[in-house]
């Protein structure tokens, strides 16, 4: 009989965890692949693509650095990253999104040259074991059904735009992504932070449409030569 | 008592199991490829690690003399960051993310700017008039809890291995992936085909380990322009004589 009781404990003990985990909401299916939309369409509602990252309010000391910049040198000319901030609001881009089992959300470029992979680590903080990186680390984490995506541990080799300007290892980014109008749309929402190159934070919006075409196999030439 | 307490949590457990829809074959992760000093005491080996004897040996005679007139170091895309193909990365470099969706398969390799990402398509078969690209059109089956991966499409740009065994756009590629070892390792015995190039076809096999670790940024491009610099003194010559021998 005592082991009954324990038994019955166990279930349900098992059954209020299980209806714990249900009652969570679950997160929104983003798989897929996506093609931006362009900054002349008007979506429902009248969501449209804003900001971009050549109007960043640049401090006064980013904006003497950038004029010693040979812009023949931006690493989107050479098929090198150009990191997300830039990279996300590319014209003609065309992403994947694979949530995976295995804790992390992968974010794959057709450009891959210069948008190459982007792992979001959504079952863990921030590292502090790894060097500056092209592409930073990226921590997530859903809020209802916005993934919010924090990212930090940048180089300094991408820059902010296609002028030439420059930003520091104190860079960081927070996006927020969900799906809207019924899934066929990613909202991308970016928010830049540095404080020595920008006088303050900066955002913009881009809008990406579920594409039902496959991701192609897209080979840089260089631009610059 | 104790068989109806048995009951409820057989039930119970039947129901849970049955609600919980996990794809039975999920090999999601990161592999690496595993060295003969591991694998001997698990009963597995890599097969045909000298890859470049075995292609050699098979290669048409157009084939063998482009491959000698061509230079190594100035033929080579991968060298400055650029595509060159999933012929060679696999057997000898062998890093690789594992990524399922519904339809199809991405492999992303660590080498992304050269190997790039593989997409073997689950639900269809190659489309007509494919145009030839680096890493070509893959599809794939399952035999059981095998993937049978078969691509074509290649264009004729890449190295079959690091000698510069050339290949055509006739190229065929089989594929048969599998976990061993209760997933700790994944298995591929590759058959590489081309009628145009090769007097016969050459297999290999190799296994890679699950990686418990993340797999890092792997940028190709930090020393693109030293590298560039380098080539445009020292190898433009050679570079000119090989095309000219083309």
């Amino acid at each position: 009989m005592r082991d009954c009781f324990r038994f019955t404990a166990f279930l349900l003990f098992a059954a209020a965890q299980f209806a714990a985990a249900q009652s969570k909401p679950t997160p929104p299916d983003i798989t897929g692949v996506y093609e931006i939309v362009s900054d002349k369409t008007v979506l429902p509602g009248g969501l449209k693509n804003s900001g971009s990252p050549s109007a960043v309010p640049l401090s006064a000391a980013a904006k003497d650095q950038m004029k010693s910049v040979d812009v023949k040198t931006d690493p989107a000319l050479h098929c090198q990253p150009v990191g997300p901030f830039r990279m996300t609001a590319r014209e003609e881009n065309k992403i994947e999104v694979i949530p995976a089992t295995n804790g992390t959300i992968v974010m794959l470029f057709e450009d891959l040259s210069r948008g190459v992979m982007r792992t979001i680590y959504m079952a863990r903080g921030h590292r502090t074991d790894l060097g500056p990186l092209w592409l930073g680390d990226s921590v997530g984490k859903w809020e209802g059904d916005t993934l919010v995506v924090d990212t930090n541990s940048f180089n300094d080799q991408t820059w902010l735009n296609e002028e030439g300007a420059q930003h520091g290892d104190a860079f960081h980014l927070i996006e927020r992504i969900r799906p809207i109008l019924g899934g066929k749309y990613l909202e991308y929402k970016v928010t830049a932070e540095d404080p020595k190159a920008l006088v303050k934070p900066y955002t913009y919006t881009r809008y990406y449409e579920r594409s039902k075409t496959e991701i192609g196999q897209d080979n840089c030439v260089e631009d610059g030569e | 008592m104790r068989n109806i307490c048995l009951g409820i949590f057989i039930l119970s457990a039947c129901a849970f199991a049955a609600g919980n829809d996990v794809p039975t074959k999920d090999w999601t992760g990161f592999y690496t490829l595993s060295r003969d000093k591991e694998l001997g005491p698990l009963g597995l080996k890599n097969v045909n690690m000298d890859l470049d004897k075995t292609i050699i040996a098979r290669l048409q005679p157009w084939a063998k003399a482009k491959m000698e007139a061509t230079s190594g170091d100035a033929d080579d895309t991968g060298a400055v960051c650029l595509p060159d193909g999933i012929f060679r990365n696999p057997p000898f470099a062998g890093r690789f993310l594992w990524l399922p969706t519904k339809d199809h398969i991405t492999m992303v390799f660590h080498e992304t700017n050269t190997a790039g990402v593989r997409r073997i398509y689950l639900n269809r078969p190659h489309p007509r008039n494919l145009l030839p690209t680096w890493n070509g059109d893959a599809v794939g089956k399952w035999d059981g809890d095998t993937l049978v991966v078969d691509t074509i499409g290649f264009n004729d740009k890449s190295w079959l291995m690091s000698a510069m065994e050339p290949h055509t756009e006739e190229t065929h590629m089989i594929e048969r992936m599998r976990t061993v070892k209760d997933g700790a390792y994944f298995e591929i015995v590759t058959v590489v085909e081309d009628r145009h190039a090769l007097t016969s076809a050459y297999t290999y096999t190799r296994y890679y380990k699950k990686q418990k670790d993340e797999i890092t940024e792997n940028i190709c491009g930090d020393e693109i322009q030293e590298w560039k610099d380098w080539h445009n003194k020292a190898l433009k010559p050679q570079l000119e004589r090989a095309k000219q021998v083309k």
